[in-house]
């Protein structure tokens, strides 16, 4: 088949196809997941999310269990939404002493009900320094939310959180406002620095907290020798109470990435085990029924033995006593599921080896090769083509399902492993839905787009299943 | 014409050639009672001269299509001998059976079917010298292919070329298929009734156009048919089949106009002829009655429960083998003096 063949069959091929909603549906759908594929990059909220998936470091930042941002949308509280903030004002002054003081200044308008669970402060810093970190309340008041000194820093990352320093500083605040009974039998470890630093300052403040809304500003400061020590790269990370697109798991960990970061092994598993399986199930089955006999029987002798192997249990014990990697778990199952298509096609290349033009074939001297292969084989290919996208959502479903008993590979993330990690974090007892739902409802729709689009190659290929 | 002279002559002897069928039994069939065959071609002898058309005749039934893939190796007898050219090929392998197909081709009765529709007319034409590696270069095979449909005479070749086999007409298939048998330059073809498809109209054609490839390259036919109008204008000899046996061989013209054996004479009876005021009737025939399954045949003389001479020795005595009438012409029946 020569090329300007295959794009006559290609379009005659498309002329069909375009009439099958369902088809289309699931192209439309496939198109939209390759090219997520291809920007994982760009759309990565957190680049590093695939190789740190199971790092807890590369997540400390985040809130556990925050629910999609979108969620503010419903009726209800406002939540303060998890988000970076970037410097506006960096300035310098000189102290006594030939020390340098360099500030930045961050504002963050806060608009919500709900204030965020923390605020935490990135720099890299070099030399001998004091941080502070002050929040400056839109009615004027400050908190110096904490205050550390470093020494030795080479080039070192300070991480300041508001949350593990600021109580001291909060309870002061308080006891300016709260009534003296109230503060009286409440210490400093009572605080939540965040509440009190976004609540308006007034009587009962502790107890029920009224969201002081308007910008605010976060002023941090670097006390240094001038010319020796460097401070550079400073943010402030608003660790709020909603994040990202379909929130964060126990782990902090941002769900949208994660599954951004699956969607590629998820079509990566599908399509290479059932593309593999495929080839290998057609090539069998064009073998058994061309060279027939005792060939035949004891081709067919072991696809039964093969066929009839529980997969499952098999893969329970191998990812048990070996440590299952991806590409071991795809050639398991390709092991064993290779035998999908090969009655049906033993039962087509009966039908064909049976034409007029093999035997021609073999009258004019083709060895088997050529007949299997120039003959045989490409009769067979629409076939193939419809059984791969058939069987591409079981091999999803079933990686998801081993990743879901822990049996996948640890180093990936997987939609299968996110609902693995959702059982074991108890997330359906903790009410955390955006954990669970969208990974098992993607699991769905791959299957489904992958389904569509065989139903509708099985229809145009096999024209006598056609309704019309 | 000396023995040796005759020996060299001879391009195909097929000696004593058998083949049985086992249809698969049932596991409680097989166990028990003796196996059932279907003796498909029961014990052929028959020989080829090197250059002529040699015409096997037969209902359908009659083994006579089985032969001819006999003699293409295409499955091998149970029991016989085929000698071409002087080479034992009753069961060669790989590289002589390769050989051997090169010498031996064949032309298919469904010129449809006969050729994968996926192919483009040179792509058919080109399969044999891929597979006998005749020549490397592209262009050179083009030139072959060109040289071959032209024998054919495919005119212009070139316009040929690039179509697939359906956008052909039946005529026009098959001779794209002689082509592709004469594009290896063999010795023999063997033609399993290559016009029985084709209009009527263009029958003539194609037989004209196979003779005349015959006369240039000196070509041996194994023309195989169940049409006596055809065989007699197209055979030089011809051998009839029933039930997987020759009643009778000779000279075409012979055996047509003086025909021995009562099958060969109900056969001829049963050409119907466009004769002016007789267009209407329909023939009474001879013989009644199907062609007897080859699973079953009958003993004695195997076509005696439909020969209207058939007397009890017919079925009573061993089967007659072929006896010489003179002038080349042979017969299988013994009461033919009687009948005659």
């Amino acid at each position: 088949m020569n090329l300007k063949d295959l794009a006559y069959w290609f379009n005659d091929f498309w002329t069909e196809f375009r009439r099958e909603k369902s088809g289309l549906i699931g192209l439309a759908i496939l198109a939209t997941a390759v090219l997520v594929v291809v920007f994982e990059p760009l759309i990565l909220p957190f680049k590093g999310a695939a190789a740190s998936w199971r790092n807890i470091n590369y997540w400390e930042d985040n809130s556990p269990n925050a629910p999609p941002v979108w969620t503010n949308l419903l009726p209800g509280k406002d939540s303060a939404v998890t988000g970076t903030i970037k410097p506006a004002r960096v300035s310098e002054a000189t102290i006594e002493g030939g020390a340098v003081a360099t500030t930045w200044e961050f504002e963050y308008v806060y608009q919500y009900d709900l204030p965020p669970l923390d605020l935490i402060m990135h720099l890299r810093a070099t030399g001998n320094l004091t941080f502070q970190m002050t929040l400056q309340r839109p009615d004027g008041k400050s908190i110096l939310l904490s205050q550390a000194s470093e020494h030795g820093l080479a080039n070192g990352t300070i991480r300041m959180a508001a949350t593990a320093y600021g109580r001291d500083a909060c309870f002061a605040f308080l006891k300016q406002y709260e009534n003296a009974d109230r503060v009286g039998i409440l210490t400093s470890s009572d605080m939540k620095v965040t509440d009190i630093a976004f609540a308006e300052a007034k009587e009962g403040m502790f107890d029920n907290p009224v969201a002081q809304k308007g910008k605010y500003r976060i002023l941090v400061t670097a006390i240094g020798n001038a010319g020796t020590d460097k401070v550079e790269s400073c943010e402030i990370i608003v660790a709020g109470r909603v994040s990202g697109l379909l929130g964060t798991d126990n782990l902090k960990r941002d769900l949208f990435s994660g599954i951004v970061a699956g969607l590629k092994w998820a079509l990566l598993i599908g399509l290479f085990v059932s593309f593999v399986s495929v080839i290998i199930g057609v090539m069998y089955g064009i073998i058994a029924a061309y060279f027939g006999g005792m060939i035949d029987k004891t081709m067919m002798f072991i696809y039964y033995i093969v066929n009839s192997i529980p997969v499952l249990p098999i893969l329970i014990v191998f990812s048990a006593v070996f440590k299952p990697s991806l590409m071991t778990i795809i050639w398991i199952m390709i092991i064993f599921s290779w035998t999908g298509s090969v009655m049906t096609v033993r039962s087509m290349a009966l039908q064909i080896k049976e034409e007029t033009y093999i035997e021609a074939a073999r009258a004019l001297g083709s060895g088997h090769a050529r007949i299997i292969f120039k003959h045989m084989a490409p009769l067979l290919i629409p076939y193939s083509f419809a059984s791969m996208a058939l069987s591409v959502p079981g091999f999803i479903v079933f990686e998801s399902s081993l990743s879901l008993l822990g049996l996948g590979d640890p180093t990936i993330v997987t939609w299968g492993a996110i609902l693995h990690d959702a059982m074991l974090g108890n997330a359906m007892l903790n009410g955390v839905w955006w954990w669970i739902i969208p990974p098992g409802l993607l699991i769905a729709i791959m299957g489904m787009t992958f389904a569509f689009l065989g139903f509708a190659m099985d229809k145009i290929l096999h024209p006598k299943l056609r309704t019309r | 014409m000396n023995d040796n002279d005759k020996a060299s002559d001879v391009i195909l002897t097929v000696e004593n050639l058998k083949k049985h069928f086992t249809p698969h039994a049932g596991l409680l069939a097989s166990l028990g009672g003796p196996k059932r065959v279907i003796r498909a071609v029961d014990g052929l002898n028959f020989s080829i001269r090197r250059g002529e058309i040699f015409g096997l005749i037969g209902e359908s039934g009659s083994g006579k299509t089985t032969t001819g893939k006999m003699v293409m190796k295409l499955i091998d007898p149970t029991s016989g001998t085929i000698v071409f050219n002087g080479e034992d090929v009753t069961s060669i392998h790989r590289q002589r059976l390769q050989a051997y197909r090169r010498r031996v081709q064949m032309i298919f009765q469904d010129p449809y079917a006969s050729m994968n529709p996926r192919f483009k007319i040179r792509e058919v034409l080109e399969e044999p010298l891929v597979i006998h590696r005749i020549s490397a270069d592209r262009r050179k095979r083009g030139e072959m292919i060109i040289k071959a449909l032209n024998e054919v005479k495919m005119n212009p070749p070139e316009d040929y070329m690039g179509r697939f086999p359906h956008m052909l007409s039946g005529g026009q298939r098959q001779r794209v298929a002689t082509a592709r048998t004469l594009i290896l330059n063999p010795m023999m073809l063997v033609a399993d009734e290559p016009v029985s498809m084709i209009d009527l109209s263009t029958r003539a054609e194609i037989l004209h156009m196979m003779k005349d490839v015959q006369r240039d390259l000196g070509l041996t036919y194994l023309y195989i048919t169940h049409d006596l109008s055809t065989a007699r204008y197209f055979t030089d000899r011809i051998a009839v089949m029933y039930l997987g046996r020759i009643v009778e061989m000779g000279p075409a013209e012979e055996v047509i106009d003086n025909p021995i054996h009562p099958y060969t004479r109900a056969l001829i009876q049963a050409v119907p002829e466009p004769v002016t005021g007789q267009v209407e009737t329909i023939k009474e025939l001879a013989i009644s009655g199907e062609i007897p399954s080859p699973a079953n045949i009958p003993p004695g003389c195997r076509f005696h429960p439909r020969c209207p001479f058939a007397k009890p020795e017919c079925s009573g005595q061993a089967e007659p083998e072929l006896m010489d009438a003179g002038k080349g012409h042979f017969h299988a029946c013994r009461r033919w003096k009687e009948i005659g």
